[in-house]
């Protein structure tokens, strides 16, 4: 094997070299100078996020356990740009001199590893591969949930996230362990071919299912998220509502497609329930949440309800409306985190309530908010609209009627609790409303990315022909 | 498929059978004369001091986390080494580049674990 098949593998090297630096940074810059590390962190990220702009020879590595494609491609640089935006989102938390978390440089680390076992995830051919990613994706937020010391929510969140981590593993485990049994192989494009009409492998599909409905939180395996969210300090909840359950979506759809491709009655079946149910279930408890980490979690469920909406297809269309959902949902979700970050990084506050009259005193953050709420809902001048209506549409193809309709019933009852918040912030007073606050230039460039993003991706077609293009490269 | 498996059974059955049969053989034919020295706990010719639920300190735990992560590191050198002299003068180079990465990656790691103060016991 020659060293440029290394090349293929160019994300996962470049990341692994940047959390080099950034550790052998940390032993430099120590004590009072810990919080030089955070423009070197971002910097080096920012070169990681272009970088991953250029051309990049796709094919197999090592016997077919790595692969790249175009797909896979365009996906990782849409995980970079997710987690970039994160990036400058918690510089002004980690920065704060009196901060319960002192750890700016193994903050960086961590997440670099934990998005190094999500490109290996992405790009797996086989199973122990994804076995592997996974894993390396999943341990070590748990490590950043429970960072919060001072907080007895962060350790219970971070307890509960690596419980439900490993029962979620264990169940994936066995699922994979069920179709080694009755295929022989672990391979993907192998295991294809051999997948038929089986009880066993059924019972397979339906533990691997299992496995990953719990990194996506699809009811009924959501039960941990919400406290998981809450615990978690804010930046790390965007981190798990975002990318983590973004690439857990691909996953999800890698292995429908290119493992169970034979058997789509089975589960478009389980698929439909679980849809109908994660939407209804996420929409009814959002309504009632007062804390807004709480909320956006419930929120998150219900849009990976959504998401489920495009996966069922199981056609190109589907396939690719969902990337292009994913993409939009990225953008919409990190803004609205992005300003409960700031909030809670300058005030601490994190309820509802609080928002009240937000308006008069933060008018571009409220107004930040209120687009990524629009995007959220699918309100249409923004972008988030159009990535409902191709899921819609699609779905609609394949003549899912009745559960189109039930999606549409499910984005009007979200409408209502996305415009709360809009109205505390515009329509209520409050007597002593949060002051006026000065956030840092990196989280501004953070929500100003965000809001390009909205407003831009609904109107550029080109990106959406563009994932239609590659979509069968999965 | 499965027929495959069976093997695998046949071993499970007879690695039971071969712990409960010896451990209860040897229970049955031995002789049996206990006294306080032979019922007390094996602390290696020691005299036990207390109970074992006690609390831990968490440096026990660092160091076990520490022993894992480089030993993993040799049980990787080993077939490394042993199939590197077979090796032509191109081939060598390339493996040697490419394990010399993984072990500066390890010992950037190690150089973070001491000045850290992981290893400090006070």
């Amino acid at each position: 094997m020659s060293a440029e098949l290394f090349l293929m593998m160019r994300f996962e090297i470049l990341l692994i070299a940047t959390a080099l630096i950034l550790l052998i940074c940390s032993l430099i810059f120590r004590g009072d100078r810990r919080a030089k590390i955070i423009p070197i962190a971002i910097t080096l990220f920012f070169i990681n996020v272009i970088v991953g702009f250029l051309p990049i020879e796709t094919g197999e590595m090592f016997g077919g356990m790595f692969r790249t494609s175009a797909l896979n491609i365009f996906f990782k640089n849409i995980l970079n740009a997710g987690v970039f935006i994160i990036f400058l989102q918690s510089a002004g938390w980690l920065g704060k001199n009196h901060n319960e978390f002192h750890y700016p440089a193994e903050y960086f680390l961590i997440i670099i590893s934990s998005l190094v076992g999500m490109d290996f995830m992405i790009s797996s051919g086989d199973f122990l591969m994804l076995f592997l990613g996974l894993e390396l994706a999943t341990i070590p937020i748990a490590a950043l949930v429970a960072s919060d010391i001072h907080k007895n929510k962060s350790a219970e969140g971070g307890v509960k996230l690596i419980l439900s981590a490993a029962l979620s593993s264990g169940i994936l485990l066995f699922g994979i362990s069920i179709l080694y049994a009755t295929t022989g192989t672990v391979y993907f494009n192998e295991i294809f071919k051999l997948v038929e009409y089986d009880k066993l492998q059924i019972l397979s599909f339906i533990f691997i299912f299992t496995g990953i409905a719990f990194k996506i939180s699809i009811v009924p395996f959501h039960l941990w998220t919400a406290d998981v969210y809450e615990g978690a300090p804010v930046n790390i909840t965007s981190y798990l509502s975002v990318i983590s359950k973004a690439s857990a979506v691909l996953i999800l759809m890698i292995i429908l497609y290119r493992v169970f491709g034979q058997i789509v009655y089975i589960w478009s079946a389980v698929i439909y329930v679980t849809a109908i149910l994660t939407m209804t279930i996420g929409n009814l408890f959002a309504i009632r949440q007062k804390n807004l980490k709480r909320y956006l979690a419930f929120s998150s469920i219900a849009q990976a309800g959504f998401i489920l909406l495009g996966v069922i297809c199981g056609t190109a269309v589907g396939l690719s409306s969902v990337i292009y959902f994913l993409l939009i949902y990225i953008f919409s979700n990190l803004g609205a985190f992005g300003v409960v970050a700031i909030v809670s990084n300058a005030t601490g506050k994190e309820e509802m309530d609080d928002y009240n009259g937000f308006y008069k005193t933060n008018p571009k953050l409220s107004f930040a908010m209120m687009l990524s709420l629009f995007s959220l809902a699918g309100i249409p001048p923004v972008a988030g609209f159009f990535g409902k209506f191709f899921l819609f549409t699609a779905a609609a193809k394949q003549g899912y009627y009745l559960l189109v309709f039930i999606a549409v019933v499910n984005a009007t009852i979200s409408l209502y609790y996305y415009l709360l918040i809009v109205k505390a912030m515009f329509i209520n007073e409050n007597e002593n409303p949060i002051e006026k606050i000065n956030s840092d230039f990196y989280a501004k460039a953070g929500l100003v990315l965000c809001v390009i993003g909205i407003i831009f991706i609904g109107f550029f077609g080109a990106i959406f022909d563009y994932i239609n293009s590659i979509s069968l490269t999965l | 498929m499965l027929e495959s498996y069976i093997p695998i059974i046949i071993i499970l059955i007879i690695s039971v059978l071969f712990a409960v049969v010896n451990v209860n053989l040897s229970s049955l034919l031995g002789p049996s004369r206990p006294n306080k020295e032979k019922l007390s706990t094996y602390e290696s010719g020691i005299e036990p001091v207390g109970t074992a639920h006690e609390r831990f300190s968490v440096k026990f735990y660092m160091v076990a986390v520490l022993f894992i992560l480089f030993d993993i590191e040799v049980v990787f050198l080993y077939p490394w080494a042993v199939s590197f002299i077979g090796l032509d003068q191109l081939k060598m180079m390339y493996s040697f580049i490419s394990v010399s990465v993984f072990i500066i990656i390890l010992l950037v790691g190690y150089i973070y674990v001491i000045r850290k103060g992981a290893l400090n016991w006070d």
